[in-house]
């Protein structure tokens, strides 16, 4: 529906405009502040890139993102395809269960966590993306369970095992590929949430990226805001990356629809 | 290129039932090495059900599927070694069609190299070699299930199944490309199960018709044997069009139309009883002469429907107003104007009864 | 001859194979779920039950239900009501404000549409330090807007107003609060036709008629439902409270924060249990409206 913007939406557009690019402009600026706010220059960010902990923790978080993602496509992937042929009757259970994490508040899930795993299981920080795998399970659902429903799956599978391949051969030579949009935005999803997340790290005293910004922000706020101004132009450029990379492989049955 | 492993097939006592329906009832089925057999039947007859578990892709029922001699009912729908054409387009989007000819052969761990030659090869096999490149949304209907065909092919598969792979195209391209298919099945010999719900598909290609009508198998044989001799009632009444004529049973092997004494053909039913049934007569196997009298086989010439070679006449029967249908030369129609009075002679040797 | 019941089976024009149907006894089928089932079962269900346990535990280790008695006393209770309010007044701004965005948006063509979605969703995942940080370099008392205002005669901190009470911690969550109206509530915006809009002229009917006897009634539930959506958003926020407020005010979440960090009051081990228990009950009943929202929704549309 293209219908043309009266002067009340364009009003809207500028406030909410103005309301959202404030306080970027703004973190910007402080970022740039050296000496005293006299000059400005890189020196903020130079300072925070070259700490120890920069490199450690963003690792950290990075590897966290992929294996997050690693972990949600194969826990998730053949789960819903399985959803969508044969097991078709426990559907709305699994459905159910990925949206649990909705209800349940991170910080109660966190605390859950706290109590219950045994110590052995909290000596790696690779728990978190398990963790991480779990809050982003309402997200990742729905976007793989999309994909799946908008391509032949049935047909495409029976194909495939006609011609003579494995279940696992058909997952990666012709169920993954069709489906490579929703893959995408799953892993989007996955890696999004992990590079960002807080709440968890913290409660369970790990250290990743969002940790080690806050602690910097005791010492060092300018620091810390060059950090916030980072991670938020490095979020930018991850959708970016996701807007352009997929190719929507149109199907035939896309195609009779459109047709 | 013909295929080394011509198959038999033999599929025996089938049976499969969804919930209370039951979908196959003690389906038994030959297939002679290199024969194309077709399947025909109404939607719901059982027949993509016997297919598909030949193929494989339906493992709950009961029987036994003999390829060679060996029952091969607990083999894995990817180890059978069959080759299928879908309804549905099936090619897989995200691969070239040179790929998707291929596919077969890549999860057998067959090189690349050899890979695209033999599917190239196959593509010349069905007419479209120059296609390789493409991706299949950018083909039409009729190229598409050409390159599944392809693709079905290049595993040389024991056996190659088609289930309806035409109903989702054009007419045109339909007739074209089920002349294909015979020719390249011909060419290539592999034993062939044919699906489809189109009587003239089935009669133009197949070696052999299996007639199916709620999950039973009532009668299979060549083509011309299940028209002009069809083994019961229900076969003759479904395929090929047919007249009902009011008859009257003289005995057990002759029965009396319009005056006239036919033979009654002993149908699977057995002999019949009472009085009278309808007798089963073929458009073409009536014709009709100009009169001015009256009779039981009186009639008036209703509509003329032109088809080409043939003309169809539909004429009313003046004694009951039941509506007859003749076929004949469209040369001979001519005479037959609307609303002329007709006699109708009947030219059948013996007729079936639908009691 | 056997009796044939029509069945359900054989092919449709045009359509593909049906899916299949086990029959082989139901248990059966749920074995390709076992790895997922394990993992939900080890990952999510777990942790839940334990705390679900604990928050029933007293210091001595026995049941107890004092935990919960307590979470309704003092500053802990007066969280309850903070929290809720907070939660219901940004989802009312961030609701408002991104349905009129949305419906601002809706307008535009569909390339400008994608490149505001990919920015929602960026900023909708805003959260924690970066975002305080953000809304302290704009409205902090050393802020760049707060400069400006100054400078055009407006004094923001004239009166009682603070970045670290409730009401800057509503300012911003609207930084999440509305992109996520706007990515959730577009797609219900775009789905009233523009015909609806002729029917409604041709019968002689005026913007306003349009407006309260057509477009809400039909919007109204996707609007109520994803309103809930921001609610709950909000109310489990932790992140973003704790950056700005250091945990000083009693919003539910950053009092369990404090409890897990041993800011505690002695002899109440569970009591953060119980009130990350009770969070997660103020959660069920709003996913709960969330639901016969929608179920009813389905069932007019």
């Amino acid at each position: 529906m293209k219908r043309k913007l009266n002067y009340v939406n364009y009003l809207v557009l500028l406030v909410a405009s103005a309301f959202f690019i404030f306080p970027i402009i703004a973190a910007a600026e402080f970022s740039l502040r050296a000496n005293g706010a006299t000059t400005h220059n890189f020196s903020n960010f130079q300072w925070a890139i070259q700490q120890d902990g920069f490199k450690t923790n963003l690792g950290v978080s990075f590897r966290l993102a992929i294996l997050t993602a690693v972990a949600v496509l194969v826990l998730m992937v053949p789960t819903i395809v399985y959803l969508h042929l044969g097991g078709a009757r426990w559907k709305r259970l699994i459905e159910f269960i990925c949206l649990v994490p909705l209800v349940v508040p991170v910080i109660s899930f966190a605390l859950g966590v706290a109590t219950a795993f045994p110590v052995f299981l909290q000596s790696t920080v690779y728990e978190l993306s398990f963790l991480y795998v779990i809050i982003s399970m309402p997200y990742t659902y729905r976007a793989l369970d999309v994909g799946l429903s908008s391509i032949p799956l049935l047909t495409l599978v029976e194909a495939s095992r006609a011609s003579g391949a494995s279940m696992r051969q058909t997952l990666l030579f012709v169920i993954v590929p069709t489906i490579r949009s929703a893959v995408n935005g799953a892993i989007f999803l996955a890696v999004a949430l992990s590079l960002g997340e807080f709440t968890l790290a913290v409660i369970l005293h790990w250290d990743t990226f969002p940790t080690w910004i806050a602690n910097i922000s005791q010492g060092h706020i300018l620091a810390a805001i060059a950090l916030s101004v980072l991670s938020l132009v490095g979020a930018w450029l991850v959708v970016l990356v996701f807007a352009i990379l997929p190719k929507s492989f149109r199907t035939n049955k896309t195609q009779e629809a459109a047709a | 290129m013909t295929t080394e492993n011509r198959v038999s097939v033999q599929l025996k006592g089938l049976r499969k039932v969804y919930g209370d329906a039951v979908a196959l009832e003690n389906f038994n089925l030959e297939l002679a090495p290199g024969e194309l057999v077709a399947l025909l039947g109404p939607s719901g007859c059982g027949k993509t059900t016997a297919l598909r578990i030949l193929a494989g892709l339906d493992t709950d029922h009961q029987g036994q599927i003999i390829i060679n001699g060996k029952d091969i009912a607990g083999v894995p729908a990817n180890k059978r070694n069959m080759g299928m054409v879908f309804q549905a387009y099936s090619l897989f989007p995200t691969m070239t069609v040179i790929e998707n000819v291929g596919y077969g052969l890549r999860v057998r761990k067959v090189d690349r190299e050899k890979r695209r030659a033999r599917a190239q090869e196959l593509l010349e096999l069905v007419g479209l070699g120059s296609m390789g490149n493409r991706l299949a949304h950018q083909l039409s209907g009729g190229q598409q299930q050409r390159v599944a065909l392809a693709r079905a092919l290049a595993i040389q598969p024991n056996v190659l199944l088609l289930d309806e792979p035409l109903s989702a195209l054009d007419a045109q391209v339909r007739t074209q490309l089920r002349d294909e298919i015979k020719r390249i099945q011909v060419e290539v010999g592999t034993t062939t199960l044919f699906v489809t719900h189109d009587q003239e598909e089935a009669m133009a290609i197949a070696d052999r018709v299996g007639v199916m009508r709620h999950g039973v198998l009532e009668q299979c044989a060549p083509p011309q044997e299940v028209y002009l001799n069809p083994s019961n009632v229900k076969v003759a009444k479904f395929v090929g069009a047919m007249n009902l004529l009011p008859a009257e049973i003289v005995s057990a092997t002759e029965l009396k139309v319009f005056g006239h004494t036919i033979a009654l053909r002993a149908s699977e039913a057995g002999a019949p009883t009472g009085k009278t049934g309808m007798a089963l007569i073929r458009p073409e196997q009536l014709s009709l002469k100009l009169t001015e009298g009256r009779g039981p086989a009186t009639a008036t010439v209703a509509t003329r429907t032109f088809l080409g070679p043939l003309t169809r006449i539909a004429v009313r029967m003046i004694a009951d107003n039941s509506v007859l249908y003749v076929s004949m030369p469209s040369s001979q129609a001519l005479q037959f104007v609307e609303g002329s009075t007709v006699e109708i002679e009947i030219h059948a040797k013996s007729v079936l009864l639908d009691a | 001859m056997s009796q044939v019941v029509a069945t359900r089976t054989g092919t449709r024009k045009g359509a593909g194979p049906r899916p299949y149907k086990s029959r082989v006894g139901s248990l059966k089928s749920l074995l390709p779920l076992l790895p997922f089932l394990a993992f939900v079962g080890y990952f999510l269900v777990f942790p839940l039950v334990f705390i679900v346990r604990d928050a029933f535990l007293g210091n001595d280790g026995k049941f107890t239900l004092d935990n919960f008695v307590e979470c309704f006393k003092g500053v802990y209770g007066h969280s309850f009501y903070v929290s809720i309010r907070l939660s219901m007044i940004s989802a009312l701004i961030g609701a408002v404000a991104g349905s009129l965005i949305a419906g601002a948006i809706v307008k535009t063509g569909s390339r400008t549409r994608k490149a505001i979605a990919a920015t929602a969703s960026v900023l909708a995942n805003t959260g924690g330090v970066p975002l305080a940080f953000m809304f302290m370099a704009a409205f902090g008392t050393e802020g760049l807007v707060t400069k400006s205002l100054k400078a055009l005669g407006w004094n923001l901190y004239a009166g009682s107003f603070t970045m670290f009470s409730a009401t800057g911690i509503i300012l911003v969550y609207c930084f999440f609060q509305i992109p996520l109206m706007v990515l959730i509530y577009s797609p219900a915006l775009e789905n009233v036709k523009p015909e609806l809009r002729e029917a409604n002229d041709s019968l002689g009917g005026t913007r306003f008629s349009y407006f309260t006897r057509i477009a809400v009634p039909l919007l109204f539930p996707a609007f109520l439902s994803t309103s809930l959506l921001l609610f709950a958003n909000s109310f489990s926020a932790y992140a973003t409270a704790r950056a700005m407020t250091a945990g000083t005010l009693p919003l539910m979440p950053l009092l369990i924060g404090n409890l897990v960090d041993g800011n505690v009051v002695a002899n109440q081990e569970h009591l953060g249990h119980a009130m990350a228990v009770s969070m997660i009950g103020v959660s069920i009943i709003v996913m709960g409206i969330y639901l016969a929202v929608l179920r009813f929704s389905k069932v007019r549309s």
